[in-house]
């Protein structure tokens, strides 16, 4: 396989912030945030192809993993913590 | 306070109605006050946490250049790795403020968040200035002044 090129890397990186957003819980939501931009930061300059496909294909696994927490979490949503603002509204 | 007013004065209206029709100039002036300070509960059952629930229904300002700039810039400038004092509409995210290609993704997910729609990859990936940014979105929703 090719090296993964900056756009697809770009795509991921994007992806996994938009899943981890979605977290309703609060103290999960702010880690993975926290931890998607610090492994994508401290792997910037990688520039071996292995290591980079590697590294894709393991955040292509946590992805995954993101997704089906957030929906685990939403069947059991709790109360919201009190540095949370509140609901955004539409508008 | 009000519906306790209200109640004390359904009571005088019942005594004053069984009473007979000597004082019912006074009950009338006692029920025209009640009507006055509180018309809905008096006239119709509809209770005021009903009327509460009520939604309703607006559309947002209409978006003009000048505010979907100072939206932008206002985003921006909460951006922590981005200084204010350096900010301009012209600069480039990565020439000028110093920021690299994770940064710039951040931004345009910050844009989305704010204006509310969604940007796609191919167009994100060109937005590299605060005035492209501007254009591209004014573009989007049809804001020509």
């Amino acid at each position: 396989m090719a090296a993964p090129s900056r756009t697809q890397v770009l795509a991921l990186y994007r992806m996994l912030l938009k899943e981890s957003n979605k977290f309703p819980s609060y103290n999960y939501r702010t880690y993975t945030l926290r931890r998607v931009r610090d492994a994508f930061r401290e792997n910037r300059n990688v520039e071996d192809p292995k290591v980079l496909e590697q590294l894709l294909n393991k955040a292509q696994d946590n992805l995954a993993i993101i997704q089906r927490q957030v929906a685990i979490g939403k069947l059991y949503e709790v109360q919201r913590t009190v540095v949370e603002s509140q609901p955004k509204k539409f508008f | 306070m009000a519906s306790r007013v209200l109640v004390h004065c359904v009571r005088s209206v019942r005594l004053l109605q069984h009473s007979g029709g000597v004082l019912k100039s006074a009950s009338r002036r006692s029920l025209s006050l009640v009507s006055f300070r509180q018309p809905s509960t008096w006239i119709s059952p509809v209770s005021s946490p009903a009327l509460q629930l009520c939604r309703q229904y607006c559309d947002s300002r209409p978006l003009t250049l000048q505010s979907i700039e100072e939206r932008v810039m206002n985003v921006l400038n909460l951006y922590d790795k981005i200084k204010p004092e350096t900010l301009e509409s012209s600069s480039h995210f990565m020439k000028d403020l110093g920021l690299d290609s994770l940064d710039q993704v951040e931004i345009i997910m910050a844009m989305e968040d704010e204006f509310g729609f969604e940007i796609p990859d191919t167009e994100a990936e060109k937005l590299m200035t605060p005035a492209e940014v501007v254009q591209y979105i004014a573009r989007k929703k049809d804001v020509n002044q």
